[in-house]
Order: C-alpha cells, then sequence, then structure tokens
C-alpha cells in the first residue's frame, strides 16, 4: 500500500506540472506532449488505485483519461471552463489519494464526476461509457429531457441458444437511446447479470424484450433519483451478495435477506475453538485408553463410542465454519471485464472476455490475495496472448480473441483457469533467452514444468521491454509465489497458434492462526496464540531443579520450564534472563524458556506429513515472509513432556 | 499440473533413453531420472529439524511446500561438508512425497540410453546401501543410478 501512495504521489505530481504547462496554452496550440504526459499519468493511477481497489481514484482517473483521450484527439477543445473541469478533477483525485491514506473518509467524486462526463459528452454520444463493476452512484447526471432507465439484462443458456447475448441487448439499447453506462452484477446463486443504464423516451420498446430476460425500471425521470450502491461496494471487506438484489426488480430480487455481515474475526475465533475442541478431544482420547482396563467392557465400549461420535461432530464443525468463510470466487472475477476492455482498447486488440463458474467458492482470506496474481495473468493474456484482429483474420482465427477466467472445485482444491486463445508462448524462444540470459536450461524439448520455471524466475520477461498493459505491478515470480505461499500450484499449458492456459490450484481453505514468535539461539521457532497464556521474563537465578525438572515460582504456585534449546540440542550461550511462554493450564501448564520473543503475528498454518520430519514438539510449518521455514510447536505434546518426564524417556510421548 | 506433448524422453530408434540429472556426492557421481526432479535449487537456509533422523539435514519451503531434505552424504555414511555454492537441492518426488536430497553439486543433464545401464555388482552394492539400481559407463566415467525410493523410504531403525 505505501508503494501505491508512493507512485500515486508521483503521478499526481506530474499531473500538476502538466496542467500547469497545459494552463498557459489555452486558446492557443496545444503542446501534445503535454497532453500524452497527463494521459499517461491518470492511466497510470488508475491502474494502480485498481490493484489496491481505491475505486473512487480508478473512476476518477478513468475520466479524467477519458476526457484527455477526447482533447488529445480533438473532439474536445480546451477551453478555461473545460481546463478548471481537469484542475477540479485532478484535486479531488489528490484528495482522494490523502484521504484514504490518513484514513479518513473518502471525499465525494461524484460531483466532478459529473462535470467530467458532461465535458465528454458532446463526443461521446455514440460509444458506450463502460464502468465496468464500479459503483455507479454518479448515474444521476445526463440531459434532463429524457427518462433514464436501468435495465438489467440476466443472460441464460436458453436465451444464448435464441442468440440473445448482452451484445444484442446492447446493440438494441444503443437503437433507442444512449447507454450511459454497464455494470455487470453477480447474482446470488453465481449467474451475472448486466445492468445498462439507458437514457431513452422510447420506453415503451423495453417493455418488448421481456421475454429475452430484460427487467427495467425507471431510473430517473426529472433530475431526481440518485443510485446510491457505491456505498456497499467500497465496503469489500465483507461478503458482497448482501447488496447486490438491491436495484432490480425481477428476476434477481430473490433472497434479498437471507445475508448477514460477519467480521471475519469472529470466524475466525469459531475457527480456533473448534481447534482446541479438536485437542482436547485427542486428550479424552487418550485418558479413555489408559482407563480401559479399569471399566467394564460394555461400560467402556459406549464411552469409546461416544468419543467416536464427538470426533464426527467435531469433524463437521470445523468443515461447517470453515465454508462460512467461502465467498464466490466472482469477487475476483467482477473486475476483470472492465480491465479487460480498458486493456484492449489500450492495445487496440479485440478481446471478449468469458467468465466460468463464478459460483466457486474460496476462503475470503484467499480470494483478497488472488485478485492481483488474476489481474495480472489477465493483463499478460492481452498484452502477450491475444493478437491483433488482423493477424487473427490472417491466421483463419475468429478476429476477436477470447479469454476465459474459469474456476471449479476439486476436492479440496479450487482450480482457477486463465485461458486465452492467443498466439501461445514460443518455448523455444523462452528457452532461448533464458540461456542467454545465464540460466541454466536443459537442452531438447522444454516441458511445461521447466517453461513455468523459467517465466516465473525473477527478472524474466519474454518481452524485452514490458510495456504498459502487463508490465506493472506483479511479475510472473510474485504470481507464482503467492499462489505457493498459499499453499497453492501455478501451471501452465501452451500450445503454438493456439493459446495458452494458466491453471492455479489452491486449497479450498487455510489455517490462519496469530503466532508467538520466539528466538532460541540461532533457530526461530513459533507457538500458536491461542495456546500461550502469557509470556513473562525469568531471571535464570529464579529457577529451581527439582530432581529432573526445572521449576519456577509462578502465580503462587510453581510451573515447570522447558528449556528449548536442551530440548531440541541447540547451542546456546548461558543468559542471565530469558523469556518463558506459558502455555497450557492448571497442572497442564508449562513454561517454555526461549532467549527472546521477536513478536507477534498472523501466521498461515502448513502442515507437516512427511515421516521424515514428524517429530514430537513440532505441529508444522510457517514462512515468515523470508522465504525461510519456522517450525512450528506442538504445545500439547510439549506440556505433556515436561509432566510426563518423571516417568518417560524424554521425547517420547505417551 | 500438464505437460507439453513432448517430453524429454521419448524413445529413440536405438532404444530407450531417458535423460538424467547427474551429481556429485563425495566424489561419486550419481544420476536420478530427470522426470523424477521436479527441480533443483541452490541452498539457501535449511531449517534443522530437532530429533529427526540424523540424515535429514531439515525442511525448507519449496514452491510453498514443507519438505524434507536428506542430506545425501549422511545417509550414504560419508562425513558432512560444510554447505556451499555448488551445494543443491534436487527436489524429486516419490508418490505423494516430495523430498530435496542434498547434493554436493549438480549439473548436467545427460541421455543415458536404458541399454547402457547394468544392475548394480555385489561389491559396489556394500558401498551405500541399496540406494541405487543400477551402473551407467557414460565415456571414462561411473555413474551409479539412484534408487529414490530406498533413499527416501527407508527410515533406518538406528537413526529414528
Amino acid at each position: 500500500m505505501d508503494d501505491y501512495f508512493a507512485e500515486a504521489e508521483e503521478h499526481i505530481i506530474a499531473v500538476r506540472r502538466s496542467l500547469l504547462a497545459l494552463e498557459a496554452s489555452i486558446g492557443s496550440n496545444l503542446p501534445l506532449p503535454v497532453l500524452e504526459e497527463l494521459f499517461r499519468s491518470f492511466h497510470s493511477l488508475k491502474g494502480i488505485s485498481a490493484m489496491v481497489e481505491l475505486r473512487e481514484a480508478e473512476l476518477l482517473a478513468h475520466e479524467m483519461e477519458s476526457c484527455l483521450r477526447l482533447i488529445r484527439e480533438g473532439h474536445v477543445a480546451v477551453t478555461s471552463t473545460n481546463f478548471e473541469t481537469l484542475v477540479d478533477g485532478a484535486k479531488v483525485l489528490e484528495a482522494v489519494v490523502v484521504a484514504h491514506r490518513s484514513g479518513q473518509p473518502v471525499p465525494p467524486v461524484g460531483r466532478v464526476l459529473e462535470q467530467l462526463e458532461s465535458l465528454a459528452r458532446p463526443a461521446a454520444t455514440k460509444s458506450a461509457v463502460v464502468r465496468g463493476s464500479v459503483g455507479s452512484g454518479e448515474s444521476s447526471k445526463a440531459g434532463a429531457d429524457r427518462a433514464v432507465w436501468r435495465v438489467t439484462f440476466t443472460p441464460s443458456p436458453e436465451l444464448v441458444a435464441r442468440g440473445v447475448k448482452v451484445d444484442t441487448v446492447r446493440s438494441r439499447l444503443l437503437q433507442i437511446g444512449q447507454v450511459l453506462s454497464v455494470a455487470p452484477k453477480v447474482v446470488p446463486g453465481g449467474g451475472v447479470s448486466f445492468e445498462f443504464d439507458v437514457e431513452t423516451d422510447r420506453d415503451q420498446e423495453l417493455a418488448t424484450w421481456k421475454e429475452d430476460g430484460l427487467t427495467y425500471e425507471p431510473l430517473r425521470t426529472g433530475l431526481n433519483a440518485e443510485a446510491s450502491e457505491s456505498d456497499a461496494d467500497r465496503n469489500s471487506g465483507v461478503t458482497e451478495l448482501s447488496t447486490v438484489p438491491e436495484i432490480s426488480q425481477g428476476i434477481a430480487t430473490s433472497g434479498r435477506t437471507n445475508f448477514v455481515r460477519v467480521d471475519l474475526a469472529r470466524l475466525d475465533d469459531l475457527m480456533r475453538l473448534a481447534g482446541e475442541m479438536v485437542v482436547t478431544r485427542a486428550r479424552l482420547e487418550a485418558t479413555l485408553q489408559r482407563v480401559e482396563r479399569h471399566v467394564p467392557f460394555q461400560e467402556w465400549r459406549d464411552l469409546q463410542e461416544h468419543s467416536a461420535g464427538i470426533e464426527r461432530q467435531l469433524r463437521d464443525l470445523r468443515e461447517g465454519v470453515m465454508r462460512v468463510r467461502l465467498v464466490p470466487i466472482g469477487e475476483i472475477f467482477r473486475r476483470m471485464p472492465f480491465v479487460v476492455r480498458d486493456l484492449a482498447r489500450d492495445t487496440g486488440k479485440r478481446v471478449q472476455l468469458d467468465l466460468a463458474g463464478q459460483a466457486t467458492e474460496i476462503d475470503k482470506f484467499l480470494i483478497e490475495r488472488m485478485m492481483d496474481p488474476v489481474l495480472h495473468l489477465v493483463r499478460n493474456a492481452i498484452s502477450h496472448g491475444i493478437e491483433p484482429s488482423d493477424q487473427r483474420i490472417a491466421e483463419g482465427k475468429p478476429p476477436e480473441g477470447t479469454i476465459r477466467l474459469s474456476a471449479a472445485t476439486a476436492g479440496e482444491s479450487v482450480v482457477l483457469e486463465i485461458a486465452d486463445d492467443g498466439t501461445g508462448i514460443d518455448v523455444q524462444d523462452v528457452a532461448e533467452r533464458a540461456r542467454t540470459r545465464g540460466m541454466s536450461v536443459p537442452d531438447g524439448p522444454i516441458d511445461a514444468r521447466t517453461l513455468l520455471d523459467i517465466i516465473c524466475a525473477p527478472g524474466f520477461s519474454t518481452r524485452d521491454e514490458a510495456d504498459r498493459g502487463s508490465g506493472r505491478g506483479v511479475g510472473m515470480s510474485v504470481v507464482r509465489r503467492t499462489v505457493e505461499e498459499l499453499g497453492g500450484a501455478l501451471g501452465v499449458k501452451t500450445e503454438a497458434g493456439r493459446g495458452t492456459t494458466f491453471q492455479i490450484t489452491l486449497p479450498l481453505t487455510l489455517a490462519i492462526t496469530d503466532a508467538i514468535i520466539a528466538h532460541v539461539g540461532e533457530h526461530t521457532f513459533a507457538v500458536p496464540q491461542s495456546a500461550a497464556r502469557e509470556v513473562i521474563e525469568v531471571e535464570t537465578t529464579a529457577l529451581r531443579s527439582i530432581e529432573r525438572n526445572e521449576l519456577l515460582a509462578y502465580r503462587g504456585g510453581t510451573l515447570p520450564v522447558i528449556r528449548l534449546a536442551q530440548l531440541f540440542s541447540i547451542p546456546v550461550q548461558d543468559r542471565p534472563r530469558f523469556h518463558a511462554i506459558v502455555v497450557g493450564t492448571g497442572l497442564a501448564a508449562v513454561g517454555l524458556l526461549v532467549d527472546r520473543i521477536a513478536g507477534q503475528r498472523e501466521i498461515v498454518v502448513k502442515t507437516i506429513t512427511d515421516p521424515l520430519i514428524h517429530v514430537h514438539g513440532v505441529s508444522g510449518a510457517t514462512e515468515l515472509g523470508d522465504g525461510r521455514l519456522v517450525l512450528i510447536l506442538d504445545v500439547f505434546a510439549l506440556s505433556r513432556t515436561a509432566r510426563d518426564r518423571p516417568h518417560q524417556i524424554e521425547g517420547v510421548s505417551a | 499440473m500438464s505437460e507439453t506433448p513432448a517430453a524429454p524422453n521419448e524413445p529413440d530408434q536405438a532404444g530407450e533413453r531417458h535423460t538424467y540429472i547427474l551429481f556429485m556426492v563425495a566424489g561419486t557421481t550419481y544420476a536420478i531420472r530427470s522426470q523424477q526432479v521436479l527441480h533443483m535449487e541452490m541452498v539457501e537456509h535449511v531449517t534443522p529439524v530437532p530429533n529427526a533422523p540424523v540424515f535429514v539435514e531439515g525442511v525448507v519451503f519449496s514452491r510453498g511446500q514443507v519438505v524434507p531434505v536428506v542430506n545425501l552424504r549422511a545417509r550414504f555414511g560419508f562425513q558432512r561438508s560444510k554447505l556451499d555454492l555448488r551445494t543443491r537441492l534436487l527436489v524429486v518426488q516419490n508418490d505423494a512425497r516430495r523430498v530435496a536430497l542434498l547434493a554436493d553439486e549438480a549439473r548436467e543433464f545427460v541421455p543415458i540410453a536404458a541399454s547402457s545401464i547394468h544392475p548394480p555388482n555385489e561389491a559396489i552394492g556394500g558401498l551405500s546401501g541399496n540406494y541405487f539400481e543400477g551402473v551407467a559407463t557414460l565415456g571414462e566415467r561411473i555413474v551409479l543410478i539412484l534408487n529414490i525410493r530406498e533413499v527416501v523410504e527407508t527410515i533406518p531403525t538406528a537413526a529414528a
């Protein structure tokens, strides 16, 4: 985010400079380089704002960009009034960014957007203004003579079979009036509908299209109505479903009240509780084994059965909590039409976007982190994959390229695919470039895995100069790292002339927890926060040895301590004081002695399954961002060790 | 993950021929089918796992997965040596398991015809247990073909 502010500020400074230069030339010849620079600045601002989901800034930059394009192309003159509008736009844009940085509410952008749009209006009557998924709080502008209707079109296979598609609807609407905006909407159940705001006085024709999946309602008859979903849209931390059916009266209204917004932290709490119950049940199980021979067989069998029942129910409970965290992957897809249209326009390519499987559900945590990688792959597909129309025609392909975004659940995983029908990756060329860059590439045919290794190598780009579209933000190496850090895998399939498909496989959900990070000698460990009661400082002189235990006076009683250095045979220097992480309660309480506490943070838990590293006292592993692996301690196993030590050989659990 | 149609180990006219990765452990050259190797990495940081078998160097994250690192020197009964710039991790897949093998160095990809691989004779077998499945002669060099399954599956009771 800091990167964003730094970059945004640079662009805003450039904008101010350029605007000053522009002002000097009002009434005389337009300095094209200045316009170009302004255009580029706003384009960049739009891109980076889209990436951090600062929608107001994105929208403003988009409108400024549109105005500048019209000015550059000579459709709109720079009068002093128009210039003031541009200056206002830049000011508000800056205010939006500043407010966002300081955590203040973002200032309203509706008025200046209206002005910008009316500036662009005279020249823009022929083309639809597409606003993608951006909240359309500004839809109440436009000339006052014609009514504005919100027309909702919900595609269905039957309609497609009859030849009624979004494009059909759009061209029909264009015939009867002016399309002010188009916004795709995810409807409950995973479909998508499109909301066209249309200015027309021929609304009677709308009625004749009811059969074709269209519903409509007046949005403005005079100058009153103000659509206001932008507030809801802005609040993207919460699952969005509940806000969708607000406007349309037709097909999409069912079930509008059946959604609850829940803070993710509460779900984390539930998940943690469920996790703790699992541990408790494991203890119960262990106790059961011990008492088996003291209990009559019939009684014991009943106990055993109940215990097994609890285990089943616990598993269901955890799954249930996990499912609540799942949200439709449409949240990622929703943004893409906008991105695709913009980039297609910039590159002069014709691109159609197909979406499939938006209803596929995935952990909210993953959704937020997958946005940038998917965005990057889509941008790549347009910049590098899809060929220009004339080339496509020459190759016997449809002039319009297709990017297909699809999602599907496969067992415990979700598979996301970003496929294009473009030129494919020139594997030999890629290998050649890799070799000239000194990467070790095996001779002979390159398989998919090697190809992926090469294109995801840091600093490797298939174009010598990254272009505007794909060359910003995250690179392929970051895409891969992000996916893999989330416990997923990235794959690629490519066929010369037929296209490229990137496949992202992700776990359905992740165990995320807070942990205390502690150092022992040169080692770092993580202790789940939920298991830790407190952290105390311990003077070495306060430790008392009794038999083979070391004890510490603690809250009027004694607390057995485990020196992690000793347990794990880690060489450490004697030190006057330690930190002790107190884990467990009552008789099970034990202090884990570490050299020092590095802090507390959220970690993604990866389980350790391989028998070679499945050792007592270690429950999993995590990574703290530096690529190094940190072991997560199994505090329950460790506290058992402490209690059992007088009777057990160290390191072997009961 | 799907492969491109042209895998690097199509049989040729001279009989079956596979690409192998050659690596060095304590002065001896070993080979693994490149198909079994997911990727190779320089060694940056191996996190030791306390109480793991002695031949386990530790764990690393490889492509987001927790992968144990088997020190082949220790596995074959040689002295451990210091990790350096030439040290390589060969991440191999064996059934569902993914294990990284620590080798002194690994640099070459070579095709070896199946016909030039011979079963190990008894005398060599004694050197490093049952960890290899064949011997190939490449010009002057003798190359031992590693049996990954044995290396990663067998946990000697002495070390457990």
